[in-house]
Parts: C-alpha cells; structure tokens; sequence
C-alpha cells in the first residue's frame, strides 16, 4: 500500500527521498523505497522510471548515493545514502571568514563556477560583495584534477593523442593557464599538464593510492622559462638587449642572468638553454632589439633560420 | 526576472536553508532570505512545503515541523538534515581558487581573515597547499590600484607591443583587473582622446599629476576578453603545421579549420605590424602566409632586416 498526499510534489518527493535514504540503517531495494516515499505512481515501470530520474537529480545536486548490497553476502542490492559522504564536516568558520569568502568569490570570478552555490553551504553570503577585480578561466578537466588531488587519486586522460597518468601533487594557475602538476608514473619523473589542452573527461583512480613528497611546492615544481623546458643537450646562450628593453629584459630573467652591462645601455645575458626552439623564438620575439652573441652553433642557426625565411615571399625575378 | 527554478535548483537551496535554520532557530525570515540569496516570498515558498517533509509514515511526529511566529521560523524534527551536504569537487575547486588567487594579489593579508577560512577549509578539501594562483608580476600595480580608487589623474610611460614603442601619456584609471592571467587598467586615455585598456606590466613609470577625475557611475565588471579586433584591422590566413597550435590557444582567432594534412588554415587578427611581425618570425618558414600580399612580406622582410644585423652588425663574441 503505497502513500498518497494530494500535494505532493516532486521537490517533496525528493526531499522525502532523501531523508529517507539519510536515516536507513541498510540498503533499501527499489520496491521499499517506493512503499516508504509519497508520491510515486502505482504502475510498475512508470515508477522504475520516476525513481531512476530522481536518482539522476539528486546525483546531479552532489547528493552520493551509493549501491550496495542489502545485507552481508546478500544477492539484492539497494540504495542508501551514508551520513559520513553526505554531510558538510563542521569548519567552524566565524562571521569575518564568511565575509571574507564573500569577497574573494565575487572579487576573483572563476568563469561559470559554482563558488557561490558553496558559500551557501558555508553558512550563505554574509557582507557586501566585492567589485570584480580578477577573472579566472574554467576548463572542465578541472574540478576531477582537483578532486584527484585531494583525494590522492590516480588521473587517467588523453593528452595530445596519448593516454597519460598522472598522481597529481597540486594545481596551479600561471600565465592565464591551469596546469596539474605531479608524478607521472610512466615517465617516473615530475609532468606539469596544462589543463585546458586535455582532450575529453578526465578518470580517478582508486582514492589513496600515492603520498605527496612532503614540502612540495606546485609552483616551484612547474618550469616557466620555455627554453629551459626541453631535453636537449644543455648550452648556455649569450644574448645582447639594447635599451630601452634592456632594463626590463634584464627585470624578468633576474639580476644572475646578467653577464654584462654596456656603456651604451645595453646589457648581455646568459641563458641556459635545453630547447633550442622556445629559446629562438623568445629572442625572435624581442624583435630589433635583441642579438644572440653565442655560442657560434645558436648564432648559426639564428642565420639559417632568418635566412630561410627572408628568401621566401621574396617575388622571383627579384633577387 | 531569473526563470522560476527548476525542482533539482530548489532542492539544493532547501538542503542548505533547513540545516541553517534548525542550527539558529527564530531567524528573522528576511535575514534568511538575504543570507541564501533569495527573495521573502521565495523562502516562504519553499518553507510551505516543508511540514509535508519528513519520515514514514509521515505521522505528525514523524514530519518537520515549522513554525513562522512574527516574521521568525523555527524548525523542529528535521535532525536528519542538521548539516548541509558537503562541497562537490566543482564548489569546493571554485572557492578555493577564488581565495588563493585574492590572497595573490599583492597587498592581500597573509594572516587575515580570509587565508584563515582558506585554512579551516583546507582541513575539509584535504589540503589545500596543493593550489596556488598566480598572477603575472606587474611592478606598478598598486599605484595604479590606489589611483584608481582615489580619482587620480597619472602619466605613465608605456611600452606598446603592438607597435613596439615606449609611449608617455596621461590616463584616468577606471580599473584595474587581471584576465587571462595579465593585469590590466582600463582607463580614459588623454593622448587617444578615447578609453584603452593598458597592460600593467608594459607600464614602465607612474608619475601623479595632482588631478583628479570625475567617476562616472559604478566600475563595469571585469571583462573576460581583452581584445576587441577593429574593422580596418588587417585579417591574416595561415597554414599553420600542426606543432603551431599554440597559435590558436593564445591569440584570439575568426576562423579555424583543420585541414586534411592536420596543417590548421587560420584567420586572425593583426592591428599592428611589429605584433605581426614578431608572429610569423616566430612561426618561422614552416608556416605559411596564405593572404595578404602585405602580410607575406612582412615576414620575410622582418627576417632579412634581422639578418643584416648578424651579418654586418657587431661581431659575435668569442
């Protein structure tokens, strides 16, 4: 015999749903679910069928609902959501904190993100929102690289049309992009991945598979200078930087790259270069205002290159 | 008006409202309401539905009770949603990106209020030294914050890149923001007589002028593209190899299509000639310069007015 409320709707239907499921000591199996909550039909199938999109609406919300097997070597399965997935962990924040959150959500916007759907959970939004101030871009891969973070989880995806593993040591946010940074244990060295050049949906592992090295810094741990992302044979380049740029060249490489300064302004820097390719187009990128001095094999290869692409678009007949 | 929400949105809102709720019991209902974001009659809404919220067999015991007395509500028997679900990856991912990268900017409080909310949550998150933000290094930033927010009139020296030359002009900095991971000052740009927007880290001097500006209205929202192509500007295609996709992931494009060889046949825009310049000398001869005419010698002449710098410029040290 099942229950029916002339006002029962479907939000209190799955509200009762869930209360239902917090508050089971087992598993329920379908069948009992629909006897112990309002609001189902009768007819078999239509109730499968209400029951599975119900499920879907509450998995869509974050609600965990897990399968399981009613008793103990028991054939029938169920549902049943446990308390310990299912309730927030008590944080204790004070009202500042919250106003705090506040601000940094609506001050730093992470594009289509839900930081507000959790400030809600936090306690809601206490305070004034702030101006916006900085955005950050959203790339689908992510909150499941952040969760394998967290949760020491092993990420399996597809990058530039190879399958990579990856135990994720942190994220970091870098020069407008987002890179997951950790142990590959395929190459059995430390991988930074940016995020937003994963193809497709990123797969976890079992939780607590790995230990991150104590005192890890993502952020040191991710290389910046692209010249010195590579694995060629190590050269360390000396380039010339006339002035004005000089001073700001000289800025963003650091003061223990500067070998020489000039009367004239202009200063020479030494760089240590394992991909040849990133360090020519850095200097390329400096336009007339930068050289490479040496060693002869990148000031060579600087002139081929130039003189490669200087004959080309050149009208025939014309030289 | 938003769209009424749909029942898996409510649903959401009920399963954070009722915890907070039963934990302060005789909460003014408009306070409520202001805390979750949502209107009076909305709450009341979705609090009239409540009472019909319980266990079987759904006996008056067996339901919540709520009671709204002078504006105020009360719920009882609801002990099952005493506390709010947990953060899913997303929530807690958006939030901790959102402190860490305000805790970045320079002037944030390393020991404030939020870098300990950041902490208690990282307790929840499983650790939370696992992410950090960082924002591009931009020598001038605060001046140019605090002129912002003070009205200020400044001259600064600006390195345009585009145009590869170093510019003086004064500006009244509406704005200053960070998008795609850069700083920038939106502002009235007295030399162009029109609003710009300026890379804070080619700003190469701030100067005041002792005079301030009028601020019209409230500061727009930060925009999430910075780069708004002109009419006139030259369009450019390429055939790019397919190691040149970086192309595409950095620099805004109008069209992109693969082709059957896997080279990229792309059209961008390019306003100035130095910017375009130092593109194609960096995509080098394996990239194509397929129109204009205008666009495919600029390329080789930039390379030839390079050459004759290593060729008849300063020897090559020893």
């Amino acid at each position: 015999m099942r229950f029916h409320y002339s006002m029962a709707d479907r939000l209190e239907r799955l509200t009762n749903l869930v209360a239902v499921l917090l508050e089971t000591r087992r598993a329920l199996t379908v069948e009992e679910i629909g006897d112990r909550v309002p609001g189902y039909p009768e007819e078999p199938d239509s109730y499968r069928r209400q029951f599975e999109r119900d499920k879907a609406t509450l998995r869509e919300i974050g609600v965990p609902i897990s399968l399981e097997s009613l008793y103990a070597f028991d054939q029938e399965s169920g549902y049943r959501i446990h308390r310990s997935d299912y309730e927030l962990p008590a944080l204790d924040l004070t009202e500042d904190e919250r106003v705090a959150l506040h601000l940094a959500v609506t001050a730093v916007s992470l594009e289509g993100g839900e930081g507000r759907a959790a400030l809600l959970k936090l306690g809601g939004l206490v305070g004034d929102p702030a101006a916006p101030l900085a955005a950050l871009p959203s790339v689908p891969a992510l909150p499941t690289l952040f969760d394998a973070y967290r949760r020491r989880a092993r990420a399996t995806f597809r990058f530039r049309g190879e399958e990579r593993r990856l135990d994720p040591y942190g994220i970091v946010f870098r020069n407008g992009h987002w890179y997951a940074v950790g142990h590959d244990p395929d190459r059995e060295a430390t991988r930074a991945f940016r995020a937003d050049r994963i193809e497709g949906p990123v797969a976890l592992g079992p939780v607590g598979t790995f230990e991150r090295p104590g005192g890890f810094d993502p952020s040191s741990a991710l290389r910046d200078d692209p010249w010195r992302f590579g694995d060629e044979q190590p050269v360390t380049a000396e380039i010339l930087v006339h002035p004005p740029q000089a001073v700001w060249v000289a800025a963003d490489l650091g003061e223990e790259a500067v070998a020489e300064r000039r009367d004239d302004g202009s200063v020479v820097l030494r760089m240590a270069v394992t991909n040849r390719e990133a360090f020519r187009s850095f200097v390329l990128g400096l336009l007339d205002h930068a050289e490479v001095l040496g060693p002869p094999t990148l000031r060579d290869e600087m002139v081929a290159f130039l003189r490669e692409l200087g004959a080309q678009g050149v009208p025939q007949g014309d030289r | 008006m938003s769209p009424r929400p749909d029942a898996a949105a409510r649903l959401r809102r009920l399963l954070t409202v009722i915890p907070w709720i039963v934990d302060h019991q005789g909460s003014a209902l408009s306070e409520v309401a202001a805390r979750f974001g949502m209107s009076v009659p909305e709450l009341e809404r979705d609090l009239e539905l409540v009472p019909f919220c319980g266990l079987p067999p759904y006996s008056p015991d067996r339901l919540i009770d709520c009671e709204i007395v002078d504006g105020r509500v009360f719920l009882r028997f609801a002990e099952y949603f005493a506390r709010p679900l947990r953060l899913s990856p997303s929530e807690g991912f958006a939030l901790l990106a959102a402190g860490r990268g305000l805790l970045a900017v320079p002037g944030a409080d390393p020991g404030g209020s939020l870098a300990r909310a950041l902490d208690k949550l990282a307790g929840v998150l499983g650790g939370a030294d696992g992410m950090a933000v960082e924002w591009a290094p931009a020598r001038f930033l605060e001046p140019l914050r605090q002129a912002a927010a003070a009205a200020e009139r400044v001259e600064i020296d600006y390195y345009a890149f585009g145009r590869d030359a170093l510019t003086t002009r004064r500006i009244d900095p509406h704005a200053v923001f960070a998008a795609a991971g850069q700083w920038y000052v939106d502002g009235w740009c007295h030399r162009a007589g029109d609003e710009r927007l300026f890379r804070v880290d080619r700003v190469r001097d701030v100067r005041p002028t002792g005079e301030h500006f009028e601020v019209a209205g409230p500061g727009a929202a930060a925009p999430t593209s910075v780069f708004h192509p002109g009419a006139d500007d030259l369009r450019v295609t390429l055939l790019l190899p397919p190691e040149a996709r970086w192309v595409v992931e950095t620099y805004p494009t109008e069209s992109v299509d693969t082709r059957p060889d896997g080279r990229l046949r792309v059209v961008l825009v390019a306003s100035e000639r130095p910017w375009l310049e130092r593109l194609l000398l960096r995509l080098g001869p394996a990239t194509e310069v397929v129109a204009p005419d205008e666009a495919r010698v600029a390329a080789s002449s930039a390379a030839r007015r390079l050459l004759a710098r290593y060729l008849g410029g300063s020897p090559p040290c020893p």
